[in-house]
């Protein structure tokens, strides 16, 4: 599918790429990682010829790219950089539809794909099409970056640290969300990252560069078990041997961008805040910052028309949130031993424990995503 | 102020018709020509670098010399005065639309040709666009400055409201300073009130950094 025949490229006096030569398999999803500077963004970037080679040939579908016009190029290839890059002066369904209108495809067409496209990552059309990218969350905006790079259904995505920017959660839900993509649509990903925990999750194929080079070409398994340098095996430190003292405190596990709202607040303002954000209950606070108690979005929504008529300082009233806050859901301290506060997770209804500082205000929160952390890094380090 | 409208409410009518006249036909030429150029140099920004500051040499010449030297090709028409203002009303927003092009991130950018535009359909998709607010703030402050430089029209004999200007000077009458001072600056308000509009009506979508 894509394959590079002794390439070579230099700037000034520094060789930026010395004689690479691979090959990329339809269908796989490549990755490409190592230090800053080896080499692996301008490697990417010759694939859609944003860069071009010194010397040595790359080859898409069996042609030379340097017979292809570079623009038809670009648009058989679809690409995702790091800072994301939507249009700020277009909407939603006009950033996904860039493409698909520099190829002409008729109006009716170009509908249709942006919402079999925004359906597919659950942002509906009705709510999404007609937004401008700065009133999206980071998250949000990179996923529309995805689908603007998928709207012509190119078989090759080009992803330049496309998660690079964006905090932790959400990286790793548009990590399983890019994966499922990859392998329903059976397209071949090239993705550059330098985090080999990304590398080791997502790809069929790590490409490991340094200062220009491949180091080594394997799957993540085979890279795991037979590391070729003792830079890769610093790379995969994480992974391959135990931590020194194993975290056993809740403090180690718990998720802390947790979303915080005080207790006077309105229902639609919480119900906005969680559509925005994605998520489906938030944690509330007294005026003091200490734990008041959790909302959801069911007990919003089901009872939603009842609730307290407050006035607020401005004079207009609004239903505070007051009514639905509730005080089950199980807390723990950050010195608790984690291990007890997963089995307890585990066994209780709830979905999350809230996780509590000495003097009673809001540290974090551990889910069942921490515990299935928890458990993997247990599992890479044993 | 019922005496002077008596004595030259006519003359005061013409004179702010000719006023604006000069106004929007000297911008509007300036405009064309300062967009087509800003264009054109953000094509080239190594050579455009050293352009630039020679074409602001312009700027710095007196608009009485240049008056006084198109007067000698086109004499004393309205051409003059028009020729002279669309010079002097070039610049801003030359630069403007220059600057603004330049200075669009460099990620629209990239991915504007990632996407595969060709050089000038990302300038019309995305560079000219994203450069409309620096190229409105442009047009805005040529076209306050050509409403103040209007008045030297009235000196080769082309009725501006400069000409009350003149005459009041001359005969040290303030209410014919006053008739020309004031709507020249009234005008100038509100024609920069009048792009703003036009400004926000193209640059409908929401500023701000993208959220995190």
């Amino acid at each position: 599918m894509i394959k590079f025949e002794h390439v070579n490229k230099s700037y000034k006096n520094t060789k930026v790429l010395d004689d690479l030569s691979f090959e990329i398999n339809p269908g796989e999803f490549t990755v490409l990682v190592g230090p800053s500077g080896c080499g692996k963004t301008t490697t990417l970037k010759m694939i859609n010829r944003l860069i071009e080679p010194d010397s040595g040939a790359i080859y898409v579908n069996g042609r030379n790219i340097q017979d292809v016009d570079r623009i038809e190029l670009r648009r058989s290839i679809g690409y995702v950089i790091q800072q994301i890059g939507l249009f700020p002066n277009m909407t939603v369904a006009q950033n996904i539809a860039v493409v698909p209108k520099l190829l002409k495809y008729p109006k009716a067409k170009i509908d249709e794909v942006v919402h079999n496209l925004l359906d597919m990552v659950n942002m509906p059309y009705a709510n999404f099409a007609a937004k401008h990218p700065h009133q999206l969350s980071g998250g949000q905006q990179q996923r529309i970056g995805v689908l603007r790079a998928l709207a012509a259904s190119p078989p090759i995505i080009l992803m330049d640290e496309p998660f690079g920017a964006l905090d932790p959660m959400t990286r790793a839900s548009l990590q399983d969300e890019v994966k499922n993509l990859q392998q329903q649509l059976n397209k071949t990903f090239v993705f550059v990252t330098h985090d080999m925990d990304e590398a080791l999750d997502l790809a069929d194929k790590i490409i490991f560069m340094d200062k220009g080079s491949i180091v080594q070409i394997d799957t993540p398994e085979d890279m795991l078990e037979n590391p070729a340098s003792n830079l890769i095996r610093s790379f995969m430190k994480k992974r391959l041997s135990g931590p020194d003292q194993p975290p056993s405190l809740v403090r180690d596990f718990m998720r802390t961008d947790v979303h915080k709202v005080s207790r006077n607040r309105g229902v639609r303002e919480c119900i906005e805040l969680m559509a925005r954000v994605d998520i489906d209950s938030l944690i509330v606070v007294n005026s003091d910052k200490t734990y008041a108690g959790t909302i959801s979005i069911k007990d919003l929504k089901a009872d939603g028309k009842t609730g307290v008529i407050k006035k607020a300082e401005d004079g207009k009233s609004y239903r505070s949130i007051e009514p639905f806050i509730k005080t089950e859901t199980p807390t723990f301290r950050l010195d608790d031993d984690a291990r007890a506060c997963f089995d307890f997770l585990l066994e209780s209804d709830s979905r999350y424990i809230v996780v509590l500082t000495p003097d009673d205000r809001v540290a974090g929160v551990v889910t069942n995503t921490s515990v299935a952390k928890a458990l993997a890094d247990a599992f890479w380090s044993s | 102020m019922t005496r002077f409208f008596e004595l030259y409410g006519d003359k005061f009518v013409e004179c702010v018709y000719t006023h604006l006249y000069y106004v929007v036909v000297s911008v509007g030429i300036a405009f064309v020509i300062a967009l087509a150029v800003g264009i054109a140099l953000s094509r080239i920004p190594r050579v455009s670098r050293y352009i630039l500051p020679v074409i602001s040499v312009s700027q710095t010449i007196p608009g009485i010399v240049f008056v006084g030297i198109l007067l000698l090709y086109f004499g004393m028409t309205s051409t003059t005065v028009i020729a002279a203002l669309t010079v002097y009303a070039i610049f801003p927003i030359l630069k403007n639309t220059y600057v603004g092009i330049l200075e669009v991130e460099p990620q629209y950018k990239e991915a504007a040709r990632g996407c595969g535009m060709s050089s000038l359909q990302a300038l019309r998709l995305v560079e000219v666009p994203l450069a409309a607010p620096a190229i409105f703030a442009g047009l805005k402050m040529s076209c306050v400055y050509t409403v103040s430089w209007a008045v030297l029209a009235a000196l080769i004999g082309r009725g501006s409201l400069g000409e009350f200007i003149y005459i009041g000077v001359a005969t040290n009458d303030n209410t014919l300073i006053f008739a020309g001072a004031i709507p020249s600056a009234i005008m100038a308000v509100t024609l920069g009130y009048l792009i703003d509009l036009a400004r926000k009506r193209v640059v409908n979508w929401p500023k701000g950094r993208a959220a995190k």
